[in-house]
């Protein structure tokens, strides 16, 4: 983020980070008000972050793409069109939410979507929902593309100390160890390791 | 740039300018033919439209839909096939090695597989040709394979920190190693009638497009060449109908352009599509089918990668990615299985290496984020591996259509048995390299890379689409050229073979036209 004003960043990335960084008040264009806010909440689940720390409202740009009718380019043969497959699984995580634990996913406690999520993933979710949507694969998909939109956000990039979008100069330093001056210095994970 | 009036009978029209369609263009042009290059893409300037951010730059990849199907369905979108002048090169990772002579052999030497009609030797001349246009950066000698009658034109790029690791973890397992070929510049490259390349900088973004011209696509390369030569490039134009006349041959190619109908009439089409479209193309236009074997054989390299975090500092996104190579295990010495796989180390963006995380390893939430955190440490290491060609992975059309109202295509992949082992061995083999090297948290991510095959080329029109010159066996004025004439995989990357091919096409066209003008 420091760096995105320098000359380190070339104009063409710079414009597209800033942009990325407006928040602009959003009314869903593809979703309803309903489903829009759960797919919000579920999207926060799986990136950690909750209402009030909120970075990215991942579903905005979920809404956005459906809305636009565009794709990454392939999908499961077994698996409903990305539009479709959005609504059925939103209906299977309510279902889901209501069998367990007799609400609305969005009304259940941070401990219980969690719950209801796993269940999803390794789909063991009960609901008829999930007969015709394989939960596994509606899973892997919602997963994959919640996490590309989560980590191209400039103020999550930085949490990571990444610094690639500094693309004006190149790097000279580019060994084991080998920081350039502008590169943030590493937050280091020693413990795990 | 040249232009023609679609009424004017071209001597030929190619569909796609990747590495199958960019290097023949010129070539056709060259020898002054009359060639307009249909492209369906845009024709970007790197400066000014590349941003150094993958989510941006996912417009460099094939967006309209596949469908995915088999037990090991193939990933596509930004795993391969590209669109916009230079095809896949404008987002393929530079890495150039030479395939090896016995991989053309691959029958006569198992007895699985498939024998190519065609030999190393009848391509050698264009990868010494391609190596020095094209500016390789790699080390001389080759440490693998025949001796080179050419040594690559400059020296190999700087080793970033997964190549160093690669290194260090080889090293102590008696793993020889070599810094890669690439193409990308290690220095400033001249090149008549194109111009001064400048140096990679090391930004390492090749996967989401090179903005300095420093990396080889044929954007910057074959198709300035072709420019200069007379070729016209018609972008944002999609090819959709060959018509033909009583005898077969085609008259002339149907493209849809700013969603109007547009017709160019031509003496000969070059098909360079990829191995998806090519024969998603001809089975929509029911030609050159008479084998049967359009959409048969649908391969894809075993990519297995091996992620691990390290003590050190990587910083993965510098340097070029595939930094390093070892063909040591080619043809290991314990295989259970026929041919072999090459190793790389491997660079990564981000983005990229989250999505991984999240579809491989299955993880998200807290676990997610603290993995992430640990992005500045991670680093690796893959294979491509040898795939067989097999009757269950094919590629049909469906009764779903895109947004361009044609039928999407539904591909069939099923990873064979052969293909299990040789993975279960590189899996062992890279653990093992990466466990040395210091790394800890390994993670494993079955990638499935590269579409290779579904038009094979082959000595009989009963079971193969064109001929060993690349023409069809049903129309006489229809030449393929792109992944899709592959017989077999290889166990190397496609790009530079694919480039060797279209050379040859185009070299064996003119001959024939040449030898036909004399009679």
């Amino acid at each position: 983020m420091a760096l995105l004003p320098t000359d380190f960043v070339t104009d063409v990335t710079r414009k597209v980070l800033k942009e990325r960084l407006q928040e602009n008040e959003y009314h869903p264009r593809f979703f309803d008000p309903e489903d829009f806010e759960c797919l919000s909440v579920v999207c926060d689940r799986l990136m950690a972050q909750d209402l009030n720390s909120r970075i990215v409202n991942i579903a905005v740009h979920i809404d956005e793409r459906l809305h636009r009718k565009t794709g990454d380019g392939w999908r499961y043969d077994n698996m409903p069109a990305d539009d479709q497959m959005y609504i059925a699984g939103l209906k299977g995580i309510n279902e889901t939410a209501r069998l367990h634990f007799q609400r609305k996913f969005i009304q259940l406690r941070n401990e219980q979507q969690m719950e209801i999520l796993r269940a999803v993933q390794i789909g063991s979710a009960k609901g008829v929902v999930w007969q015709e949507l394989p939960p596994q694969r509606f899973f892997e998909e919602l997963l994959a593309e919640a996490t590309e939109i989560f980590f191209s956000h400039p103020l999550i990039q930085d949490e990571m100390g990444y610094a690639g979008m500094a693309d004006a100069k190149g790097w000279e330093r580019i060994g084991l160890n080998e920081r350039e001056k502008i590169e943030p210095v590493a937050i280091k994970i020693k413990k795990q390791i | 740039m040249r232009s023609y009036s679609n009424n004017e009978m071209v001597d030929a029209v190619v569909i796609g300018t990747g590495a199958g369609g960019a290097p023949l263009l010129a070539r056709l042009a060259k020898a002054g033919l009359k060639v307009v290059a249909l492209e369906a893409g845009k024709f970007w300037n790197p400066k000014t439209d590349f941003a150094t951010d993958e989510r941006e730059q996912s417009k460099l990849f094939w967006n309209f839909e596949r469908l995915s199907g088999g037990s090991d369905p193939v990933a596509f979108g930004s795993n391969n096939s590209g669109i916009g002048v230079g095809g896949s090169t404008l987002h393929f990772t530079a890495y150039t090695p030479r395939p090896q002579p016995h991989s053309f052999a691959l029958y006569s030497e198992f007895g699985v597989g498939c024998n190519w009609p065609i030999s190393y030797d009848d391509l050698e001349p264009y990868f010494d040709e391609l190596e020095q246009f094209l500016g390789i950066s790699g080390p001389s000698p080759y440490p693998w394979g025949p001796p080179r009658k050419t040594a690559y034109p400059l020296p190999p790029l700087p080793l970033n920190g997964p190549a160093q690791l690669m290194q260090r973890g080889c090293g102590k397992i008696g793993i020889k190693t070599s810094p890669a070929a690439n193409a990308a510049l290690s220095g400033a490259y001249y090149q008549e009638h194109i111009g001064w390349r400048q140096a990679c900088t090391n930004r390492g973004f090749c996967q989401a497009g090179c903005s300095t011209g420093a990396k080889a696509s044929m954007d910057v390369t074959y198709i300035p060449l072709a420019i200069h030569y007379g070729a016209e490039l018609r972008t944002e134009s999609f090819a959709t109908i060959m018509e033909k006349d009583a005898s077969g041959k085609i008259t002339g190619v149907v493209y849809k352009r700013n969603g109007r109908e547009e017709k160019q009439l031509c003496r000969h089409v070059f098909l360079c599509a990829g191995a998806v479209e090519t024969p998603r193309l001809l089975l929509m236009n029911n030609l050159s089918n008479s084998s049967g074997q359009v959409g048969k054989n649908f391969m894809a390299h075993m990519g297995l990668q091996i992620w691990g975090e390290f003590e050190e500092e990587v910083r993965p996104y510098k340097g070029i990615p595939g930094g390093l190579i070892s063909e040591d295990m080619v043809r290991p010495v314990d295989a259970d299985f026929a041919s072999g796989y090459l190793i790389q180390s491997i660079g990564v963006m981000p983005v990229t290496y989250a999505s991984q995380l999240a579809r491989a390893g299955g993880i998200w939430g807290e676990e997610l984020r603290k993995k992430m955190r640990a992005f500045n440490q991670v680093a690796g290491i893959n294979m491509h591996g040898e795939c067989l060609p097999g009757e269950d992975n094919y590629l049909e059309l469906s009764d779903e259509l895109d947004e361009m109202g044609l039928p999407k295509p539904r591909i069939l992949f099923t990873i064979g048995e052969n293909e299990m082992k040789m993975s279960r061995h590189g899996e062992k083999v890279m653990r093992q390299i990466w466990t040395e090297a210091g790394g800890k948290n390994l993670l494993s991510y079955q990638r499935k890379a590269h579409t290779v095959g579904t038009c094979r080329m082959g000595s009989s029109g009963d079971t193969a689409v064109i001929d060993a010159a690349g023409r069809s066996f049903d129309v006489a004025n229809l030449y393929i050229c792109d992944n899709s004439v592959f017989p077999s995989t290889l166990s190397v990357n496609p790009a530079l073979t694919i480039m060797a091919l279209s050379l040859r096409t185009a070299d064996l066209f003119l001959q024939r036209k040449q030898q036909s003008n004399n009679v």
